[in-house]
């Protein structure tokens, strides 16, 4: 899969996203390639899950978001959704259905409407569970787990319909520190195999730690975008975070350390 | 992987056999009680006074139970499915009480007694343009809380339009006929109820069951449904409709039937478990189960007036319910919001 490797999958200029007339997302220019992580990081209130959402078709937006270089628009709901796969904040389950079931529902883009899954489908549903341990719950209620775990299953059921775009919306949110290495080495990985992967994320040190480029998101407009080595200065985190860091190198890359708020 | 599939096939092929079993006592009991052997004779040859007893009085009865009950089952466990809440019934959205307004000023103003059929089509009617008003109200891509306050609104509307007529009934007797007609039954009910209803019945059933999946999907909650490629502005709009056109119908011909629809689904989830698109089918055929028995007990018990099936269904359904509520509470208080 490594051939698409740096492929642009989803491109805007000129992005803007008004809600109940506030704007939200200000002229964000973005691009996503195959086999790239980026971490999307940003205050609370910066924008962050709207241009997500955006990105993902989910909310009209101005100026034009090309996926494959096609305007998004023209996709169908069911051929955007095979490209896309989105994972919202929160990782709600209304019903109490089995973990394997709720993993088989990233397959629905690809099912047809009376059919039963497919090998494929159920191939693709095991390796999610598998890729993200969580196999051993799969006749397990979803919502018998913890919330760490739930973010587990949410996370497998996003990987299961292996699209080639996964817009993840805060993935690491309730792990341990240890899952959100897993989550996060997950993500990196999906994108080695040639996926572009966008993760909001609020670890400033896991950002620089896994991703490939980090775009800052600042008030409604990407005010940074580049290596975390690039992105991640003091000031830079002083003037969007209002708090004092200092970067150390650890040999695995800079690490921001956050030591006061300003 | 296919958790409860098994399940599902068995308990579906059970509550088929139960309907059956159910629709047999159903055409044997009555003011003239019939052995099984006679009502089946009755029923395929139609000759004499047991032909005419099970064809023509017994038959319309049975059918139309066995057509409510499933449409107050799917309806409610479609509903729930869409609002993602085990608390939705059939009468959220107002058809309901738009036809029974509707049917009661038919009544109220001396153009029909309560048999005739210009009731049920004058409910069905109203059904209609109650659906019309909460579209036009809430808008194609309304949100789902927009359409439930639209459709509060219009319930409350529509009770207060039936209040009205019994406040207005030009005569004692008229009101206490539409009172009788709101209460539910499917006495005297004819082969013309049953012809005029069924399309409805079935229109409602395809429109429901073909969000089954969508439904399945709901469980992750509207965006991640949307970004798998579901288009919800449809599914509601086909849902409200589909719910509407059946219940409406059910209440024009048979008056309210209350909480078939909120306790079948219930039921079923102990045995298929909680996916929203396996509840439907099991929670129709509980549904159907359920009203025909109701209806077979509304003729057992010996009374100079014969009970109301709608009655027997809240006055058996609320406790049954409660006590479901109490066996679950642990699981229903662990539960997220």
């Amino acid at each position: 899969m490594n051939g698409g490797a740096g492929t642009t999958l989803l491109q805007t200029t000129d992005l803007s996203v008004r809600l109940s007339g506030a704007l939200i997302v200000d002229q964000a220019a973005l691009t996503l390639r195959a086999g790239e992580l980026i971490a999307l990081i940003g205050p609370n209130g910066a924008g962050k899950t709207t241009l997500v959402r955006a990105l993902a078709g989910l909310i009209p937006a101005s100026g034009l978001i090309e996926l494959d270089g096609r305007p998004l628009a023209d996709f169908s709901a069911r051929d955007r959704a095979r490209r896309i796969a989105y994972l919202p904040q929160g990782h709600v389950f209304h019903w109490p259905m089995a973990v394997a079931a709720v993993v088989a529902l990233g397959r629905y883009p690809h099912a047809d409407a009376f059919a039963p899954l497919s090998d494929a489908d159920r191939a693709a549903v095991s390796r999610a569970l598998t890729a993200t341990a969580t196999e051993s719950w799969a006749a397990r209620p979803v919502t018998t787990l913890s919330g760490g775990e739930r973010a587990r299953v949410a996370l497998a059921r996003a990987l299961a319909s292996e699209a080639p775009i996964l817009l993840a919306d805060e993935p690491t949110v309730s792990l341990d520190p240890r899952h959100q290495l897993v989550v996060m080495e997950l993500l990196a990985r999906r994108a080695r195999e040639g996926a572009a992967v966008l993760a909001i994320v609020h670890d400033l040190t896991l950002a620089a730690r896994f991703a490939d480029r980090i775009v800052v998101m600042d008030r409604g407009r990407l005010v940074a975008d580049g290596s975390p080595r690039e992105v991640l200065t003091p000031e830079r985190i002083a003037e969007v975070f209002a708090v004092e860091a200092v970067i150390a190198d650890s040999g695995l890359g800079p690490m921001p350390i956050l030591h006061r708020p300003l | 992987m296919e958790i409860g599939r098994r399940h599902a096939w068995r308990l579906e092929a059970a509550l088929a056999l139960l309907i059956a079993v159910l629709a047999l006592l159903s055409l044997m009991v009555g003011p003239a009680g019939l052995s099984p052997r006679v009502a089946l004779a009755g029923l395929i040859d139609g000759e004499g006074p047991a032909g005419i007893i099970v064809r023509d009085i017994r038959l319309p009865r049975t059918l139309l139970a066995i057509l409510i009950g499933a449409t107050l089952g799917l309806s409610g466990a479609a509903l729930q499915g869409l609002l993602r809440n085990p608390l939705a019934e059939p009468a959220l959205f107002g058809a309901p009480q738009a036809a029974a307004a509707a049917s009661s000023f038919m009544i109220a103003f001396g153009f029909a007694s309560a048999t005739s059929l210009a009731v049920p089509l004058a409910g069905i009617a109203g059904g209609l343009v109650s659906i019309g008003g909460l579209v036009a109200i809430a808008g194609r891509r309304a949100s789902l809380t927009v359409t439930l306050l639209a459709g509060l609104a219009l319930a409350s509307f529509a009770g207060a339009a039936t209040a009205l007529i019994l406040n207005l009934a030009p005569n004692p007797y008229a009101a206490l006929e539409i009172a009788f007609w709101l209460l539910g039954s499917l006495e005297d009910r004819s082969i013309d109820h049953l012809t005029i209803s069924a399309p409805f019945f079935v229109a409602s059933w395809i429109l429901l069951a073909a969000n089954a999946r969508a439904f399945r999907t709901l469980t992750l909650g509207e965006d991640a449904a949307a970004s798998l490629g579901v288009d919800l502005s449809r599914m509601r709009l086909t849902v409200v409709v589909g719910v509407a056109l059946g219940v409406g119908a059910a209440v024009a011909v048979a008056g309210s039937i209350g909480f078939i629809g909120l306790v079948a689904p219930h039921l079923v989830r102990r045995v298929v478990g909680s996916d929203p698109a396996r509840v439907l089918l099991p929670a129709a055929l509980t549904g159907a189960a359920l009203l025909t028995a109701a209806d077979i007990a509304v003729r057992m018990v010996p009374a100079a007036i014969e009970l109301k099936v709608g009655v027997v269904t809240a006055l058996i359904g609320v406790p049954f319910f409660l006590a479901m509520i109490f066996s679950e509470r642990r699981l229903l208080e662990g539960a997220p919001s």
